[in-house]
């Protein structure tokens, strides 16, 4: 076995750089697509019509209770029989975003929960619409609450862009896995993009949590 | 017309009656309380004190009769409801006040949306009254940081910021700790001293005593027993209310 080598690591920047174009491209995509979705479906989720939030419940729990590798390839493989194919990078999009979107939708729905009934007495008594008591107060009060854990769906959603290398999407953990095929460098090229990974991470993370403390400042009882 | 200008009776109930499905929760309501008056209204929990006060403002609906604010039929008309809620303020016992926001925007959201105030006009009135509820110094500061009895007066102040004739309460005090009861009564005993028209449900029989000019005794869902806070304490002539009073008042 050769010995750890930093100038191979080095050598493949320029690659693991355009599979790492990939994998942010589709990521973003995703998550801007699945708190879109998870909006949507939260709302419907917590309709007061069956109608409207059973089939979400029973998309929630089928998602969550499947394998994530299993929905790419059913939307990769699986879809064309049905007659809608589509590029590894757009079965990618729509995998993660299905994915997610469970999460964000329960995530959501938590957050709502944290808002409390009897606030909307006081809106009302005040003579506030409930379009502008939704807008005013629960939405930004259940944006807050829901906040932490859609950030680590948001974390996930880039974690998991690894599994469409899979489907044959050049992306990072592609490029990684071609070039070890080749080369034969594990160690460096699987170092190399778990620092990557980690650097992504750790960017969407701190942005988030400052976020979160602009936001939540009025909860810091001090 | 001629002769005297009849001015509107504050708040009139007309044979009121509410049902949650079975459960009968208004029996025949009648009550007049006229502009300025000060009601207390007092009886035991699930009596229905709270739903006949929320009827007034329509946070609740009632099955069958009328009741009226300011000659305005309180119903499901839009407009109807609007221009009520536009009189009547409203306190509750858990304050509800908005955590995300400061004690000032707290005090300027519904200024701004419902009675159309730029943000300086609705900060000026804002801090008008809470220098009348005597916490100015916290309005930058968000609702958890502050006390539960400066949160009701926020509350109390939120609501007068809309100019109501009326204000309702709604246990202001029962989710206060006895040391910070006195704070909130004060200003409410202010209040009353300067001419709004108030119900208040609360079992402080102090306060009543000192502001109402009515007490109600309500139970099961009806109005047992009116009369002026010296003869409600002193001379009650339902056995009910003797009950009650005996048990509240040690
Ligand atoms: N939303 C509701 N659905 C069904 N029943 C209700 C509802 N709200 C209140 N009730 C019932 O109506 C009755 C009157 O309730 P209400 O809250 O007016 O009583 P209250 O006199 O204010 O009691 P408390 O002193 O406990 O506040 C009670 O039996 C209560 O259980
Ligand atoms: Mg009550």
């Amino acid at each position: 076995m050769p010995a750890f080598d930093w100038g191979y690591i080095w050598e493949a920047v320029p690659d693991l750089l355009d599979g790492l174009v990939v994998t942010i491209y589709v990521s973003f995509l995703a998550i801007l697509l699945s708190l879109t979705v998870g909006a949507i479906g939260c709302a419907l989720r917590v309709a007061d019509h069956k109608i409207l939030s059973f089939p979400v419940a029973g998309y929630v729990e089928f998602i969550r209770g499947t394998p994530f590798l299993v929905q790419v390839f059913f939307i990769f493989y699986g879809l064309p029989s049905l007659g809608l194919t589509l590029s590894a990078f757009w079965s990618g999009v729509v995998a993660l975003t299905v994915w997610a979107s469970v999460f964000h939708i329960e995530s959501f729905r938590a957050g709502l929960s944290a808002v409390g009934k009897e606030i909307q007495n006081a809106s009302a008594s005040l003579g506030l619409r409930s379009w502008q008591h939704t807008l005013f107060v629960v939405l930004p009060i259940a944006t807050r609450s829901a906040l932490p854990s859609s950030l680590n769906t948001i974390v996930a959603t880039i974690k998991n862009s690894a599994y469409l290398q899979a489907i044959g999407l050049v992306e990072l953990t592609f490029v990684a896995v071609d070039r070890i095929a080749y080369d034969f460098r594990s160690t460096e090229m699987f170092l190399a993009i778990c620092l990557i990974y980690l650097a992504v991470v750790l960017l969407v993370s701190a942005a988030g949590h400052r976020l979160e403390r602009r936001l939540n400042r009025p909860y810091v009882g001090r | 017309m001629n002769g005297p200008i009849q001015k509107d009776v504050g708040i009139t109930f007309s044979k009121v009656n509410k049902w949650y499905g079975a459960l009968h929760v208004l029996r025949d309501i009648d009550l007049t309380v006229h502009d300025g008056e000060k009601v207390v209204v007092c009886g035991p929990s699930g009596s229905g004190k709270s739903t006949l006060i929320r009827c007034i403002n329509r946070l609740e609906e009632y099955q069958s009769g009328e009741i009226k604010v300011g000659g305005i039929a309180v119903d499901s008309n839009r407009r109807n409801i609007d221009q009520i809620r536009r009189r009547v303020g409203m306190v509750f016992q858990n304050f509800n006040l908005y955590p995300h926001l400061t004690i000032l925007d707290n005090c300027t959201l519904a200024q701004r949306w419902v009675r159309g105030f730029s943000r300086s006009e609705a900060e000026e009135r804002a801090m008008h009254y809470l220098k009348r509820v005597r916490i100015p110094d916290q309005a930058s500061k968000y609702p958890s940081q502050l006390s539960g009895g400066q949160q009701q007066r926020v509350a109390i102040a939120r609501s007068l910021c809309m100019s109501p004739e009326i204000m309702l309460f709604d246990e202001p005090t029962s989710a206060l700790d006895p040391e910070l009861v006195r704070e909130v009564l004060d200003t409410m005993a202010e209040l009353a001293g300067e001419g709004m028209t108030m119900i208040c449900v609360t079992h402080e029989m102090g306060f009543a005593k000192q502001v109402a000019d009515r007490v109600i005794f309500m139970d099961d869902g009806a109005i047992v027993e009116i009369a002026e806070p010296r003869d409600f304490f002193d001379n009650p002539k339902e056995e009910r209310t003797r009950k009650f009073l005996s048990q509240i008042l040690h």
